[in-house]
């Protein structure tokens, strides 16, 4: 039987500040397209077509338009942070494609074209919060870029704190790319609070971690045991970038490298994701493959027709964020390992059922262990 | 290095899960592009038109169509919804504008409706329909003080204006007012009511026991 050959979009920049991140989702990407080809139950055989927006916020909206447009491509994996994500959606909405992105962002979002297939934060910020707040309290120190990512982070986080009775006892905002931490860390030094929220990225997270890290050294307050430092966008993709300086760290997300605990996804391939960067692209591309196999002209359809589905499974049709667990895992000599699991939480990008509704929700939950 | 922004955190984002929202809208894609966005951010929707139900008065939003909307479509008087509104703007022509405006609506949408617009508008109305009715109330109050302003002045005249002079009928007042624990405007209707300074009685009082 002839494999119908489909042509999709994928939009990773392979240079740039975040490229360790972006260039896991492409290789996930890359081999899932693989693992559809060679996959002899399935009848479509997926063509990539690439474009590389150089880390180049500018880029992204008129590549996606290039991909649409001069192309038979309909659906694009891809983009890495939140604001590249709402400079493709107008571009799809123009030219009627589909984005599927596979990081994880701050929610608050549920557009008809994108689906979302990494984690939102009752995901990964409430299971991590879950972790932290009854074992080593909520007397918190907040530090984010100073972007929507940063901003949303520390936001929900104040209210799980309030929530909890705690106290945000500093809170800072670096602009992106700036790695001068010292009055920072000295300010977080100054406050010793219980733990500390990490929402930096790129080359900021790196140089707080190494300033973090030299202030454990000095003063044992600050070890990883007694003031964690945690983290819901830090994977291994970004470790060979921090070397040292991470150990210690607690991260949240839907995939751990090595976990195959009762909570991990289904329909791994053979060896796993390095990162959960490269699963949520890779599956990402399994998912929308599941989608087009078997159904001719599925190719053309709209986003909401395509996943009217039962194919659809794992896919919330309302909010077009997928199921995942939520995994809260340490990194301990160079690797995670995975410290507590709930397995699929569904989405709730609006924190409209998660949030500060949660039954049986009781301050007196925050104690020290 | 930025300090946190100095917004107020907890008014900032109310509570949206399982609130509900009643569109008052023909049956259209807008209606349904409205819907799907407020199932999305976790409400329960229904619709009605051309009229709203009384049972839509506990509804905790409600959108209304701002291009083929009338004032008799409403179980309540013109701008005094139970809850905040918010206009679905298709035509932009002022008398349309203004009329949606005129029913009180805390918050727009333009149409068509696509998949953004719909959560910041939840945010801004409810904000705007509490401050509102939080000045509302200041407004009451005040206009209540307002008012009693003559009575103040016949209180004072009352207590001695004449005879001993402002400064002293008015400390009076604010002494009665003092030991009965009411408001001064309350104590200066009292008095009014009475019809004279309440020691004069004690003091005709007096005189008729030592007779």
């Amino acid at each position: 039987m002839a494999r119908r050959v489909i042509e999709i979009g994928l939009l990773f920049s392979q240079s740039g500040v975040y490229a360790p991140i972006s260039q896991a989702g492409r290789a996930g990407a890359l081999r899932g397209i693989d693992a559809v080809n060679t996959d002899p139950a399935l009848d479509i055989t997926l063509q990539p077509v690439e474009r590389d927006p150089q880390g180049n916020v500018d880029h992204y909206g008129p590549l996606c338009t290039e991909i649409l447009r001069e192309t038979g491509a309909r659906h694009v994996i891809g983009t890495t942070t939140s604001w590249s994500r709402k400079e493709v959606i107008p571009a799809l909405d123009r030219a009627g494609g589909a984005l599927w992105y596979p990081c994880p962002y701050e929610g608050y979002e549920a557009s008809d074209r994108v689906v979302y297939t990494h984690a939102c934060p009752n995901q990964h910020l409430i299971p991590l919060f879950d972790w932290v707040l009854p074992r080593h309290g909520a007397r918190a120190s907040l530090v984010s870029s100073n972007y929507i990512w940063g901003w949303e982070m520390s936001r929900i986080a104040h209210d799980l704190i309030a929530e909890a009775g705690g106290t945000v006892l500093s809170e800072r905002y670096l602009p992106l790319g700036d790695t001068d931490v010292d009055r920072l860390v000295a300010e977080i030094a100054a406050a010793r609070p219980q733990f500390v929220l990490n929402s930096l990225v790129g080359p900021s997270s790196y140089a707080f971690m190494a300033g973090m890290a030299a202030l454990a050294a000095r003063d044992r307050a600050f070890a990883p045991e007694r003031c964690p430092i945690l983290s819901c966008n830090l994977t291994e993709c970004e470790l060979q970038a921090m070397g040292a300086a991470a150990e210690g760290v607690i991260s949240a997300g839907p995939h751990f490298a090595g976990y195959t605990g009762p909570a991990a996804w289904s329909g791994q391939p053979p060896g796993g994701f390095a990162s959960s960067m490269e699963g949520a692209a890779f599956r990402a591309v399994r998912a929308l493959a599941r989608l087009l196999a078997h159904r001719p002209g599925a190719e053309h359809l709209e986003l909401s027709a395509l996943l009217a589905s039962d194919a659809a499974a794992g896919i919330d049709r309302s909010t077009h964020h997928m199921t995942q667990p939520g995994l809260v895992a340490q990194l301990r000599g160079g690797r995670f390992q995975v410290i507590s699991a709930t397995a699929d939480i569904a989405p709730d990008p609006y924190l409209a059922r998660s949030h500060l509704r949660r039954e049986g929700a009781s301050r007196l939950r925050v104690v020290r262990p | 290095m930025t300090r946190a922004p100095q917004t107020p955190r907890r008014p900032l984002v109310p509570d949206l899960g399982g609130k509900r929202a009643v569109i008052l809208h023909r049956p259209n894609p807008t209606l349904d592009a409205l819907a799907r966005q407020l199932a999305k951010i976790g409400l329960q929707v229904s619709d009605c038109w051309p009229d709203l139900p009384a049972a839509a008065a506990t509804a905790d939003y409600v959108f209304f169509d701002a291009d083929m909307g009338h004032d008799e479509q409403f179980p309540w008087a013109r701008g005094a919804a139970p809850m905040p509104l918010i206009a679905l703007i298709g035509s932009e022509a002022p008398g349309r504008v203004a009329w949606a405006m005129a029913q009180g609506a805390c918050g727009q949408i333009l149409k068509p409706v696509g998949d953004g617009g719909v959560y910041s508008a939840l945010l801004i109305a409810r904000q705007v329909f509490d401050e509102r009715a939080a000045l509302n109330g200041r407004i009451a109050g005040l206009e209540q003080r307002l008012g009693a302003r003559q009575t103040i002045v016949q209180a004072v005249a009352l207590l001695g204006l004449h005879e001993y002079g402002e400064g002293h009928a008015y400390n009076r007042l604010r002494q009665l007012a003092m030991v009965w624990r009411v408001p001064i405007e309350d104590a200066a209707e009292r008095i009014v009511a009475h019809g004279r300074d309440p020691a004069e009685d004690a003091a005709a009082a007096a005189r008729n026991c030592r007779r």
